[in-house]
């Protein structure tokens, strides 16, 4: 249903339902922490009470850290839209996996750029961390991406999704060492424990919230949101490719909600379970990550490259 | 005659005329004006050519005589070197305004450029080598047209050593081709001997490899392309490298087929490594040119992946994801000729306006010399391969082009292809992590010294050609399908398919890339926010936050300190050197100072025992040159002897 006015209205809804995910992350978390936590709507309440306040601008910051939030969000929207719900997507913006990687890569560059504007340390710190994740964190999504298009032979982001409706790529090893692979990036781009911990308010442990520290009000909000739409765009990605689809649409939309749901409990649990590590050890997991893909790549190859 | 034939005459006499002109000090700028006009049509001659699809000039010939010609593969480049070739020469016109010797710059300035032009036109293998030769020396010449100090005399002797000594591969492999014939005649190559095959082709990539500075042949690129005026630096970085690709396309997709087997997946490792690597090295310097000429190391690297990935495709019988590879290749060619000189350029006149490049001295940049800080921002983003610029569409390509070899390819293709994909995406995010270095320290931020306070924006004949570029470097990204359409006659491999070459890429196998539609789509997003932001109300100042202490200088982020934690993670890769001496007065501190520095490797575990090899046996052969007549009456009555002995003996 490329194109379709359904499509278009279900993609459109994830820039809405966005912040819904960090929110059922927070909420499940505190109860496996024995709390009550806050209500999954809070990241929608936050977002509102930054939108009615003041920006704030450092002294002679220029328009790299003006231009920053909305060029992040907007890049953000844009991998939205690009990723597929089950098999369907709005079309025009394009369907192939790389082009997230760039979209993610201008995100990234955007606001890392602006960290150096008002030039506080904090932020910079943040800002060198999270590059240097991603200098390990881009081969292993990629190298993810390859085996998972190992099924459809296509890296078109609907052929892949299609893919996975079919029961024969739950055979391959490939397909399964793509799996842990991209649970590792999901950690990473969504910032979360042990790679990140995403509640920390102490300026020197920050990664992801660092290069945040200088913003307010609707500025924040857009960044608030941005992370909130990694979190969906890895999600859905991750449901996508690794839950079969039914084929038609209501059914559809089930199986991802619940996939969805399933996989913040997931992150949840694994959140709670775990420590964050060391930032110089992050580098080693991911690396571990690197090398489950190339078992994957090494049995897709021992099976003959079909 | 046709048309291109006539504008590439009138191009290079204009270019002639405009170097003598340019002689003269007083015409100096007018003398410029006329090369870059010269080299323009040279370039729009180039264009033709490309999009005509008809060969201007002779073909190749096996014999000695002068002969130069332009088929679609010659006019491509020709076009890409007027492309970066006539913004440097405008840009110089301001440049060299108050530079010692500029007339004497200017002149090897033009010479330059038409030598270049000379490589990729000449037709015969004497031509080829004459202009080789020129291409390598005049840049020397510039250099030291600048500076005479110690540090550039070495860095000189270095880029003629290292580039002559691995000229003899260049020299070796075209003039055997001569000999056999195989400039004409396909077939004869294929004749040869295995063994005749490899030491060719072996010869062809380390001969070309070095001009074109793969590692791990780099060593004089670092040290040459920050010496020379920038101009110089931006044609040297943006096409000189590029003519040595020129010379390897040649040889391996047209005169050395079929190639050996191992040529493919040595180049693959080889283009990894100078992608990798490079950018990594780049990401430790903290001189801004420096930085750059190790990036021009890096992209050489992506450019090789591409190719490599065609041959592979080509020799698994894929010819249309060899065309694809093929394009991606070349597109980044152009690509990267346009944003590293647009970088060089911009770098050339921070340095006017502030001194030295020394990353940690400059800051702010973007609010004094607002023109040449967005075009340095525009040529960042494009070398770091975001989108919406042309960095992104061709490096899209290239990683396409080796993720369909591995998904399609038998099990070297999909081995190889999808660990050149894993190099180049890590390569992305390493260019990321320095340009955003490079952007924070140079244009953002506050002024680290007064000379960047006082600093201002250059005179328009040195804004204008970094503007150009910028918008050009944005123009391809958003529309690269436009110059994609013109390059199925390049390649050996036949046009690209129909979906690749629209307002969106996509080929069989791939997703839809629609960069046209994601532009529009973040400029639009990005404008409404902005809209919305001013909305909210005034932008409150305040002071950066550092727990609530006051601002200080000495607190501010370095090119070190921001690149730290990666250094720490590959501290086993790059072995940084520490040293910290504490000089005691008494129980007292008196001073402590601080040393750190990434070596390169890469000098020193291979280039330095090398070259003392090399420089311990050029001893030995100058004890022969004593200066004395009777040694050298001696030397001539022994060659005499020997030749009259072979003559009579006879060899083989």
């Amino acid at each position: 249903m490329r194109g379709s006015a359904l499509a278009i209205a279900v993609q459109l809804s994830g820039l809405v339902l966005a912040p819904l995910l960090p929110g059922v992350i927070q909420t499940i978390k505190a109860r496996l922490q024995g709390r009550v936590g806050t209500s999954p709507l809070q990241p929608y309440r936050d977002l509102r009470r930054l939108w009615g306040k003041r920006s704030v601008a450092p002294h002679d910051s220029t328009y790299v850290y003006r231009l920053a939030p909305s060029l992040s969000a907007a890049a953000l929207a844009g991998a939205v839209l690009v990723a597929p719900i089950g098999a369907s997507t709005i079309g025009w913006l394009g369907s192939d996996m790389l082009v997230l990687i760039g979209l993610l890569a201008l995100a990234r560059f955007s606001t890392a750029a602006a960290a150096w504007d008002p030039g506080g340390g904090f932020s910079l710190m943040g800002a060198g961390r999270d590059l240097m994740f991603s200098v390990f964190a881009e081969p292993l999504l990629l190298l993810a991406f390859v085996l998972v298009a190992v099924g459809s032979h296509s890296t078109d982001l609907v052929q892949m999704a299609a893919a996975a409706g079919d029961l024969h790529v739950a055979t391959l090893p490939a397909h399964w060492c793509a799996a842990l692979a991209f649970g590792l990036v999901v950690l990473v781009e969504t910032g979360r424990q042990p790679i990140d911990n995403p509640d920390t308010h102490l300026e020197l442990t920050m990664v992801h919230e660092g290069p945040l520290l200088e913003y307010a009000g609707r500025d924040l909000a857009m960044l608030q949101w941005a992370a909130a739409a990694r979190h969906w765009l890895m999600l859905v990605l991750a449901v996508n490719f690794f839950v079969p689809m039914p084929a038609t649409v209501p059914l559809n939309l089930l199986t991802l909600a619940v996939g969805v749901a399933g996989l913040c409990a997931l992150v949840a649990l694994v959140e709670t379970s775990l420590a964050k590590m060391r930032i110089l050890r992050v580098p080693v997991l991911l690396g571990a990550g690197v090398a489950i893909c190339m078992i994957g790549l090494a049995s897709w190859i021992a099976q003959g490259v079909p | 005659m046709t048309a291109p034939a006539w504008l590439l005459i009138i191009g290079t006499v204009a270019t002639c005329g405009g170097i003598v002109v340019s002689a003269v000090p007083q015409s100096m700028r007018i003398g410029l004006a006329i090369q870059a006009l010269g080299v323009a049509l040279i370039g729009v001659a180039g264009g033709m050519v490309v999009v005509g699809d008809g060969s201007v000039g002779s073909q190749f010939s096996n014999g000695f005589g002068p002969t130069v010609g332009v088929d679609p593969l010659s006019g491509f480049f020709v076009a890409s070197i007027a492309l970066v070739s006539t913004p440097a020469l405008i840009y110089a016109r301001g440049y060299l305004s108050e530079s010692h010797h500029a007339p004497a710059i200017a002149v090897t300035t033009g010479v330059f450029v038409l030598a270049l032009v000379g490589v990729v036109v000449a037709r015969d293998a004497v031509t080829f080598l004459i202009m080789w030769e020129l291409m390598s020396v005049a840049p020397a010449v510039a250099i030291l047209l600048v500076s005479r100090s110690a540090e550039t005399c070495r860095a000189v002797l270095i880029y003629l050593g290292s580039t002559h000594l691995a000229g003899v591969g260049v020299w070796l492999s075209m003039l055997t081709l001569t000999h056999l014939g195989a400039f004409t005649d396909p077939h004869s190559f294929a004749a040869q001997p295995m063994v005749a095959q490899s030491l060719l082709a072996g010869a062809a990539i380390v001969g070309f490899g070095t001009k074109a500075g793969l590692m791990p042949l780099h060593s004089w690129l670092p040290r040459a392309h920050p010496a020379a005026p920038s101009q110089v630096s931006a044609v040297m970085s943006g096409m000189m490298i590029k003519v040595a690709l020129y010379g390897l396309v040649r040889m391996l997709f047209e005169w050395l087929a079929p190639l050996p087997a191992w040529v493919a997946p040595v180049l693959l490792g080889v283009a990894a490594l100078s992608c990798v690597a490079g950018v990594l090295y780049a990401l430790m310097q903290h001189e801004l040119k420096r930085l750059l000429a190790f990036h021009s190391v890096e992209n050489v690297g992506i450019i090789s992946l591409g190719l490599a990935a065609a041959l592979l495709a080509a020799s698994a019988g894929q010819r249309q994801l060899a065309a694809l590879a093929f394009a991606a290749a070349m597109l980044h060619t152009l690509n990267h000729a346009l944003f590293k000189s647009l970088l060089f350029l911009c770098a050339g006149s921070f340095q006017k306006q502030v001194g030295k490049l020394d990353l940690d001295r400059l800051g702010g940049l973007l609010r004094t010399m607002p023109l040449t800080g967005a075009s340095f921002l525009v040529g960042s983003m494009a070398i770091a391969g975001v989108p919406p610029f042309n960095g992104f569409a061709s490096e899209w390509l290239t990683l396409q082009a080796l993720v369909q070899l591995a998904l399609h390819g038998n099990p070297t293709g999909t081995a190889l292809g999808a660990l050149g994909a894993a190099a180049l995406a890590a390569t992305a995010a390493l260019a990321v992590y320095c340009f955003v270095k490079v952007v924070g320290l140079v244009l953002l931020g506050p002024h680290r010294q007064k000379a960047v306070a006082s600093s201002h924006e250059v005179p328009p004949s040195m804004t204008a050609p970094v503007v150009v570029l910028a918008a050009l470097c944005l123009a391809i990204g958003v529309a690269p399908g436009v110059v994609l359409g013109q390059m199925g006659h390049l390649s050996p491999f036949g046009a690209l398919p129909a979906s690749a070459v629209g307002s969106t890429l996509a080929m069989p196998g791939s997703g839809v890339f629609a960069p046209v539609a994601l532009a529009v789509f973040v400029v639009l997003c990005t404008a409404v926010l902005q809209l919305a932001r001013r909305k909210a109300g005034t932008t409150a100042p305040s002071p950066m936050w550092i727990c609530g202490q006051v601002p200080d200088g000495r607190l501010a982020w370095t090119s070190a300190g921001f690149t730290k934690s990666l250094l720490l993670v590959l501290t086993v890769v790059l072995r940084p050197r520490r040293t910290v001496s504490v000089e005691l007065d008494g129980v007292l501190v008196h001073s402590v100072v601080h040393e750190s520095e990434v070596p390169h490797l890469f000098d020193e575990l291979l280039f330095r025992p090398v070259l003392g090899r090399v420089l311990a046996a050029s001893r030995g052969l100058r004890r022969t040159q004593s200066g004395s007549l009777r040694a050298y009456l001696t030397y001539l009555l022994v060659t005499l002897i020997v030749v009259l002995v072979v003559v009579r003996v006879g060899v083989g």
